[in-house]
């Protein structure tokens, strides 16, 4: 029969049986206390064995609920409709139609309409071509022939090669020749035409049009014979490459161990720089060790190389003593130009003046016209406010530009001279023809007539018999015209067509 | 002698004022006065550019006998010894009288510059500044400038007449370019501090307004910018029409390429 302690307790009723329950008791319930708390996402008897660590069980916590479907935020429906737009950079009115939320804004542009960028595209005028144009390769029809293809196929460089049409007795030009010639014309118009803003952007535009025509070719060929290579010229490259990066390995292992051979050997006298000095980070990193190291370094490995320590001298220390003397210079008033390299010649020196003595002027023959110009737009070219340096550089761009608008604007009248004269020759040439077709022209001939001799206008005059009244007119006004060969308005600027 | 010589590749240039004011004498002065015709009293001035804080005169910030020897004005041979030279600082002549005239300003440098002397000129204003003052070079005749009544004019308070410039050394000696590093310039100051009205000049109508206001005027380096605004404003409205014009050319110039072509075909 089981003797039960309890029995036992009471059988010889000894009282200490209250105190063991008494002990046993918290201790159950302490225990129970820790599992009372219900851990959740995972079974109990693994959280009891991972215990209350938080990444394992974060980690466990975050794992995706695969049972139910994602739900992508439209819960409700959205309604479609179907929209007519239009295309801001279309230049027809076409209209077309897409399905687009009705929430949308019905008024926004057409996003996509920013993307249509159009290239600049440059035109030149016949003086800008004889004047820094010209090339010994390039004739002027096969330029302009060229600028309009590229123009018309918007740079797209494989398909202009494959349009562009060389002259019948013109050399074949290859892709590159074309890139070459355009981007080249387009350098020359930037740099000789007159340019808002500052120096630094034009530089950048400048930069954009570079074009460098061997190194294009030579890349062009290198990528095509890396391409053409065959299976076994690939593997022998490999296996040359993987030679020569154990080659370098063992260099350097026997560079060390010959280092550390020397300096035991000799110690102090090996010439080997401090190992404290090699070794030590943060000495490496502060400019003087890190110059220092380098130096060194550079005088051990490769002492044929003088030139590397020589070049690694310099640059640091006149960096800082540019960027100082600048404020110097600023402070001072100070202006550095590279002396002229021929101190040959006698250098003559300039006097002193005041700065005002120094001001661009325009040149003689057109002086009249350029200041007349300036002072329709406020600025008197004689007299500066304030006369820095920056100010009468900027006077000396204003200048420039002027000078060249009053040079396109003569232009244009000798241009327009001419095909007035053209026109009258065209309409004597073709009078024996059709009258019908021509009768838009009779009016400019008799205005053209006018403007060259006064004895054509009267033969013409008479052969126009229902339009006399008219003509009269217009040949008192033309001819007046004419008289003034070259004719300027009083206001430069705003000057009719 | 090593001093002497010349740094090659430098300029260095030190700003500088030249103009004057004027006021009209009150009657009280004019009684008193030894020339009853004189209608007022006039100062004409070499000075630095930057102004004084807190000083009633234009400019003179810095004191310009470190590198200035003397400076010689020559005024209208009616005045008793029309050649005043000023050897020390202030280099300025006060005077009464009552006409406008050109006065010639000869600045001698130390002998340490080795330069010659610069001369300039400067025309002497009395009568106050009026919107009827067209640009120097215009084709009509400029209309004369009213001159008001003693009463209107002393209202309208002192008239200033100021040049900025910049004197120019290039290729300084050696001794010379030190003498001028120890004195270095102040600064102009971006805008006035005190709020002193910008001078007036013929170049700038606007500055008219600010002038009449009254107060010393204060040479600053927002004039300078202001002008630099101006002229890259110019600049851009002629790139814009040149551009324009350009692109007519262009036009033109087919045009004419196609009746050469149709002129060609006839014949």
């Amino acid at each position: 029969m089981a003797v039960s302690a309890s029995d036992i307790r009471s059988a010889l009723s000894l009282p200490s049986s209250s105190t063991l329950v008494q002990s046993t008791t918290p201790a159950p319930r302490k225990s129970q206390g820790q599992i009372t708390k219900k851990p959740e996402g995972i079974s109990r008897e693994l959280y009891a064995l991972i215990g209350p660590s938080a990444p394992s069980l974060v980690a466990h916590l975050a794992k995706p609920r695969l049972k139910q479907k994602p739900n992508f935020g439209s819960g409700g429906k959205v309604k479609w409709e179907w929209r007519p737009f239009r295309n801001a950079g279309r230049t027809d009115s076409l209209q077309l139609g897409h399905w687009v939320k009705a929430a949308d804004d019905p008024g926004a542009e057409y996003p996509f309409t920013k993307y249509n960028v159009q290239s600049q595209s440059y035109t030149y005028s016949q003086e800008e071509y004889t004047r820094f144009l010209e090339d010994k390769d390039w004739t002027k029809d096969e330029t302009d022939h060229l600028f309009n293809v590229v123009r018309e196929y918007d740079t797209r460089w494989y398909v202009v090669h494959d349009r562009y049409e060389p002259p019948p007795d013109g050399p074949t030009r290859s892709l590159e020749d074309l890139k070459d010639r355009y981007y080249s014309v387009c350098r020359k118009l930037i740099r000789n035409r007159p340019w808002t803003g500052d120096e630094a952007s034009k530089a950048q535009l400048l930069n954009s049009y570079q074009f460098d025509k061997d190194r294009e070719r030579m890349r062009k060929d290198y990528i095509a014979s890396l391409e053409d290579r065959t299976p076994e010229e690939i593997a022998e490259e490999e296996a040359l490459f993987i030679e020569l990066k154990r080659l370098e390995q063992n260099e350097r292992k026997f560079k060390k161990e010959r280092d550390e051979l020397l300096r035991t050997l000799l110690g102090i006298d090996s010439g080997l720089p401090d190992i404290v000095a090699e070794e030590d980070g943060l000495s490496a990193l502060s400019a003087e060790g890190f110059k220092k190291r380098k130096k060194n370094a550079n005088e051990i490995e490769i002492p044929s190389t003088p030139s590397n320590i020589i070049s690694l001298g310099p640059p640091p220390p006149k960096r800082a003593h540019s960027a100082k003397s600048a404020a110097y210079d600023a402070q001072h008033c100070i202006l550095r130009v590279e002396p002229p390299a021929s101190s040959t010649t006698k250098i003559t020196h300039t006097p002193v003046h005041l700065r005002s003595f120094k001001l661009p002027a325009p040149k003689a023959a057109l002086l009249p016209k350029v200041t007349q110009a300036l002072t329709e737009l406020g600025i008197n070219p004689t007299r500066l406010v304030m006369p820095t340096r920056e100010n009468c550089t900027r006077l000396e761009s204003l200048i420039e530009a002027t000078t060249a608008l009053i040079d396109t604007k003569k232009v244009v009248d000798r241009v327009e001279q001419d095909i007035r004269v053209l026109r009258v020759r065209l309409g004597r040439a073709s009078e024996g023809a059709e009258e019908d077709g021509k009768e838009g022209t009779p009016m400019e001939v008799d205005g053209g007539a006018g403007a060259g001799a006064d004895v054509d206008a009267d033969a013409d005059a008479d052969a126009e018999g229902e339009v006399d009244g008219r003509a009269q007119s217009i040949l008192s006004t033309r001819s007046g015209r004419g008289r003034k060969q070259v004719r300027y308005s009083s206001q430069i600027l705003s000057m009719p067509i | 002698m090593a001093d002497r010589v010349r740094v090659r590749g430098v300029t260095i240039h030190r700003p500088i004022i030249y103009g004057n004011t004027a006021t009209v004498l009150t009657p009280a002065e004019r009684e008193t006065s030894h020339y009853q015709d004189h209608t007022h009293r006039w100062t004409v001035a070499v000075r630095s550019a930057p102004s004084a804080p807190d000083s009633d005169i234009v400019g003179g910030a810095d004191d310009l006998g470190y590198f200035i020897k003397r400076v010689t004005f020559k005024l209208h041979d009616t005045y008793p010894n029309p050649t005043r030279n000023i050897d020390k600082p202030p280099f300025e002549v006060s005077e009464t009288g009552w006409g406008e005239f050109e006065i010639q300003i000869r600045i001698t440098y130390v002998a340490e510059s080795g330069e010659k002397a610069t001369t300039l000129y400067h025309h002497l204003k009395l009568h106050p500044w009026s919107i009827a003052f067209s640009l120097p070079n215009a084709s009509a005749v400029p209309p004369e400038p009213e001159i008001p009544s003693p009463e209107n004019a002393a209202k309208l308070g002192p008239v200033h007449s100021w040049q900025y410039d910049e004197i120019v050394f290039t290729d300084p000696f050696q001794n010379f370019l030190t003498l001028l590093t120890t004195h270095p310039p102040t600064p102009l100051p971006k805008t006035s501090v005190n709020k002193k009205p910008i001078p007036f000049h013929s170049c700038n109508p606007a500055s008219l307004e600010a002038s009449l206001k009254g107060g010393v005027p204060e040479f600053t380096s927002a004039m300078e910018k202001d002008e630099a605004d101006r002229l890259e404003e110019a600049k851009g409205k002629i790139i814009k029409e040149q551009e324009k014009w350009r692109g007519i050319l262009i036009e033109r110039e087919k045009e004419l390429e196609r009746l050469q072509k149709l002129l060609a075909s006839k014949e």
